[in-house]
């Protein structure tokens, strides 16, 4: 019995080794990604399908736990020499990553390794967000999305109305009319600057930023309390003070996408990349539609900003490696990878090519995914401009994080629009100024 | 002043014996702790590379910063408020327990729980808990509309995190205060309770001047815990917010540095928060010692 | 006690009441919130009462964030921890109280001040260190100019190897090693110990090592359970370091760490399931939840006993 068992354990051993020996080991390379939850999933999910569609390579991927924290992790890991070759980074660290003399650009990185890719492949307002001032492309567009309005067409025909809102000033119509139908929260926002800040600039074609929002060099300044801006956040203010619009983040519960998918905030201002959460989250019955987010009276539309992330290659690291992840970058930019994104996320087709295919197949044309368009519309309304190229600050990020705070203190009335946009801008400043020295001798390609 | 009046005297054994623990703490902290502090009077680039020395500036930058001046005051009201609160109810729990009725047990045993939970557990729970559109205190929301909202209310983020911070506090709080006050004799008490005095006055005359020592090296350990540790439960609650009101000096020099990749400036803060701490701990050790001497 | 205080008591045993209610809630409500589905749990004013969806969330959660094997790693760098904290606390504390030497005020205050500074604020060398241990000792012998001095004199680069921490058990234990807490307690037990002690083992004519192994360390029991339970509790409850420099999860990854997985992601607009959120939670703070709850007894003799 015993000697049994020891001898089919010998066999099974025997088996084993054979297997390996016959097969030759897949190159192996480390790739790291910021998203979570269930887009965290789906990134897992991106990997799999390229492992199983060949036998060379191994993509080794791993979720960080967060946009921020991948990006913390790779700079930490880059400093101490254990970085992955290939990283998720999010589109506010696109300077951060130009500068650091840590990667292999994307142009130069396509050439050496013999990549199919074809930059022209991708909507003009992706490849200008992530291009250098020159138009070259040092890293690869990947998961892009765009802000829209999402608004409850149910709370809307109450007060007689079919349409969306397409000026703020009719916005301000509809809330009053929607509160004065008995709704206690017509607008829900956050203090996420992406969409009533960067969005809201770029489709008013307005500057965040002196030197062409950064583009020009690292000299630049925050000039967000003049113009478009400082007139929103007092209308955002305003709203709230009278009862039409409300705050909702996830300190107090409940983020604005929950708020407006259980039907307790009628509209929202947010990514189209949360078309499918609405949809697969919102209260049965609920009945929504998005739109391009309204424009102020007197001003034309611009094209709205990409948002998400790019996939940036690392330096140091070895040949096999880079075989390997050129392998990957291909797989992810066939048109049958581009295509699959949107369908398991509300994420957009990168590249011109795969949009036409799926508007030619119908893909806008069924339920769950209908009006996913209206962000490539907003997205390529017109061509890019000196405004709505993209933006580029340094340290953006914390930025970001300033004028948060300071439309936390607007909105809970401890400082007026004037001075908190002012604070904001003069705390922005001082970071690019730090961020200008800290890179001192180094110059925005 | 450290050792004992019988000693051994075989210092190569002393050493061997010190080393591991020596190389441990020069590997992983006083090695880190040096590259910070070189780092606080330069510009380190987040990507590594060459730095340059800038001597003082980023102190200027820290101190002439009215931000962290506002870190540091929230700081002082975080650390002293949950000090309060959790050493009062530790004391109130431990008086009360040392009275020793029916059923004391019981009540001993589980006021320890909440030692064992993790912060951001902690941060976690609390976060719903107080969360102003769902959980359990959202119901105040429907009698009094917008009456608590720590996500838009800055005392109520403050509030939030006290309780948090006071809550995981009080366990540890607890056991040393029934300690110190199982350490009073009973035939102390007793014989004040034949002279007459009543409970309360028993606990007045007796009680609490007995327990002054554990009372103020338990200052010490929560409010040196408040100023250093308070990142899991602020880190998961609030995030600094809203409009930087429980933006706490530990959580300011991780944003700051990790989350705003300005190494630097963090590297000075946490060079200011660690002198803080350590003239905190200077004269909790004074005091220690002093107890040693007395047992 | 000796009179009858009947109010007096009454009002004990609301205080005790209030007070195991205020301590116990919180654990309460995570406990209920797990067992709802999710339209309940954001149902507001939110019930108090258990519900019936509690196997399957905490299935979901389990199989969500793989606790099995996250649960055991958690478990084998908490004993991790717990053993070699002890074991080198007791000999370092022996070192210091015990043995009379130059620097023995010195050292003790190099350990002492560690506790001063989180790991959070000196986070990014740390991490630097842990992705190469040798490099500090590296640098230590180019700064003192032994590199040099070997290279013209052998004509070899005196060059260190390269030792790696990150995704290992080491790297997520002994960084944790390196803290005062051990140490100083042991300190303070051992300034407790009677000096007759001592000087009764060196007229019998034992040495230092066997007084240590045949008197102080069977004494100082109770001190290591107390010890012991900190350093698990400690060990167990880590966030931000695993988090850091463990990116195989798969393999390295503690159940702590899940906690930030389950969460729901604000920046997509994930729905609120804090259900599975509390199921998680619970279930990561049981193991230490039981370890002191069983080693109270002598938890609480051996904190205090040195702290007297």
């Amino acid at each position: 019995m015993a000697r049994n068992r020891l001898s089919i354990a010998a066999l099974a051993l025997a088996a084993t080794i054979g297997a390996a020996q016959a097969q030759t080991p897949r190159v192996k390379f480390e790739y790291w990604y910021g998203l979570t939850g269930q887009l965290g999933e789906v990134m897992a999910e991106h990997c799999k399908r390229f492992n199983e569609s060949q036998t060379k390579f191994e993509a080794v991927c791993v979720g960080q736990g967060g946009y921020d924290r991948a990006e913390q992790n790779t700079i930490a890991a880059f400093r101490a020499r254990q970085h992955p070759t290939i990283v998720q980074i999010y589109d506010a660290g696109t300077v951060n990553f130009m500068l650091s003399q840590a990667t292999y650009n994307a142009v130069q990185f396509a050439k050496d390794f013999k990549m199919k890719i074809d930059w022209n492949d991708y909507f003009p307002g992706i490849r200008s967000y992530y291009a250098t001032s020159k138009g070259e492309m040092w890293s690869f567009p990947y998961n892009s999305s765009s802000a829209v309005m999402y608004w409850n067409r149910a709370e809307w025909a109450k007060i007689g109305r079919t349409e969306p809102p397409a000026t703020w000033e009719q916005f301000e119509r509809d809330m009053r009319a929607l509160k004065a139908a008995g709704h206690s929260c017509a607008y829900a926002f956050d203090f996420d600057t992406w969409q009533s800040m960067e969005q809201l600039s770029a489709i008013h074609n307005q500057p965040i930023a002196t030197m062409g929002n950064g583009y020009e060099g690292l000299n630049a300044e925050l000039v967000i309390n003049q113009g478009i801006f400082p007139r929103h956040v007092a209308n955002l203010k305003k709203w709230q003070d009278e009862g039409l619009a409300r705050v909702q983040t996830a300190q107090t519960g409940k983020t604005i996408v929950q708020a407006f998918a259980d039907g307790t905030c009628a509209s929202m201002l947010s990514s189209i990349a949360n078309h499918g959460v609405v949809g697969d989250t919102g209260r049965p019955g609920l009945d929504w539609a998005v739109a391009m987010i309204p424009v102020y009276e007197g001003f034309t539309r611009h094209n709205s900003l990409v948002g998400g992330a790019s996939l940036w290659v690392m330096a140091n690291k070895s040949k096999e490696e880079y075989e390997a992840a050129a392998a990957f970058l291909d797989f992810v930019l066939t048109p049958a990878e581009v295509k699959w994104m949107p369908n398991v996320t509300g994420y957009i087709p990168i590249t011109v090519p795969a949009f036409n295919q799926m508007r030619d197949e119908g893909f806008y044309a069924q339920p769950k995914f209908k009006g996913r368009e209206v962000s490539m519309q907003s997205l390529t309304f017109t061509p890019p401009t000196k405004n709505t190229s993209g933006i580029r600050l340094g340290n953006f990020t914390s930025i970001r994080s300033e004028v948060r705070s300071e439309l936390e203190a607007i909105m809970n009335g401890q400082k007026t629009v004037e001075v908190g946009l002012n604070d904001a801008v003069a705390r922005s400043n001082q970071i690019l100024r730090r961020f200008e020295q800290t890179f001192r001798g180094r110059t925005l390609p | 002043m450290t050792g004992k009046r019988v000693t051994f005297s075989n210092t190569w054994l002393a050493g061997l014996l010190i080393a591991p623990q020596l190389i441990l703490v020069f590997t992983f902290f006083y090695w880190p702790a040096g590259e910070a502090l070189y780092w606080s009077f330069t510009l380190e680039p987040p990507f590594g590379g060459e730095n340059q020395w800038v001597g003082w500036q980023n102190f200027k930058t820290v101190f002439e910063d009215p931000l962290y001046w506002n870190s540091v005051r929230i700081s002082v009201i975080f650390a002293l408020s949950s000090t309060v609160l959790a050493m009062g109810i530790a004391l109130v729990l431990a008086v009360f327990v040392d009275r020793r009725l029916p059923g004391y047990q019981a009540y001993r045993f589980m006021y320890f729980w909440p030692y064992a939970v993790a912060a951001p557990a902690v941060g976690l729970a609390f976060r719903f808990i107080f969360a102003p559109d769902a959980g359990f205190v959202s119901a105040l929301n429907q009698w009094y509309p917008g009456i608590w909202n720590p996500a838009r209310n800055g005392v109520d983020a403050v509030i939030l995190i006290t309780l948090a911070n006071a809550w995981s506090m009080v366990a540890y709080n607890f056991i040393f205060f029934l300690a110190g006050l199982q350490s009073i004799p009973r035939t102390l008490t007793e014989a004040a309770a034949m002279d007459g005095s009543g409970v309360l006055r028993r606990i007045a005359d007796i009680q609490f001047p007995l327990l002054a020592p554990t009372f103020f090296f338990l200052v010490v350990i929560n409010l040196t815990d408040s100023f250093v540790n308070s990142f899991g439960i602020v880190d998961i609650t609030t995030a600094g917010g809203p409009a930087r009101a429980t933006d706490l000096m530990v959580y300011k020099i991780y944003s700051d540095g990790f989350k705003g990749k300005d190494y630097s400036l963090a590297a000075a803060q946490s060079l200011v928060l660690m002198l803080l701490v350590i003239s905190l701990t200077f004269i909790q050790f004074r005091f220690v010692e002093r107890r040693v001497h007395y047992s | 006690m000796v009179e009858r205080t009947p109010i007096l008591n009454i009002l004990t045993h609301l205080i005790l009441l209030t007070g195991l209610i205020m301590l116990l809630v919180p654990l309460w409500i995570v406990f209920v919130a797990s067992t709802h589905d999710f339209r309940t749990v954001n149902t507001v004013p939110m019930t108090l009462w258990p519900g019936n969806q509690m196997i399957e969330n905490y299935t979901l959660a389990w199989n969500q964030s793989g606790f099995g094997p996250k649960m055991l790693n958690s478990f084998i760098v908490a004993i991790g921890v717990t053993a070699g904290k002890i074991a080198i606390a007791a000999i370092s504390a022996y070192s210091i109280v015990y043995f009379n030497y130059r620097f023995r005020s010195l050292f003790f205050w190099m350990i002492f001040v560690t506790l001063m500074l989180p790991l959070e604020v000196r986070i990014v060398p740390t991490y630097a260190v842990a992705a190469n241990v040798l490099r500090p000792y590296q640098e230590l012998l180019d700064l003192v100019g032994l590199t040099s001095l070997v290279n013209t004199v052998a004509g070899i680069r005196l060059a260190l190897p390269e030792w790696s921490m990150l995704n290992s058990y080491t790297g997520l234990i002994l960084p944790l090693i390196a803290t005062a807490t051990g140490t100083f307690l042991y300190r303070q037990f051992y300034l407790t110990v009677p000096d007759e002690l001592a000087e009764a083992a060196k007229m019998d004519g034992a040495g230092p090592l066997r007084f240590f192994w045949d008197v102080l360390l069977p004494l100082s029991k109770t001190n290591m359970a107390a010890l012991g339970t900190i350093m698990f509790v400690y060990a167990w409850n880590q966030y931000l370091w695993p988090l850091l420099i463990v990116t195989d999860i798969a393999n390295y990854g503690t159940a702590v760490m899940q906690l930030q997985r389950i969460v729901p992601g604000p920046l997509f607009g994930e729905p609120p399931r804090w259900h599975i959120a509390m199921a998680g939670t619970l279930m990561v703070m049981t193991p230490p939840l039981l370890v002191v709850i069983f080693m109270q007894r002598w938890f609480v003799r051996g904190l205090v006993s040195t702290d007297k």
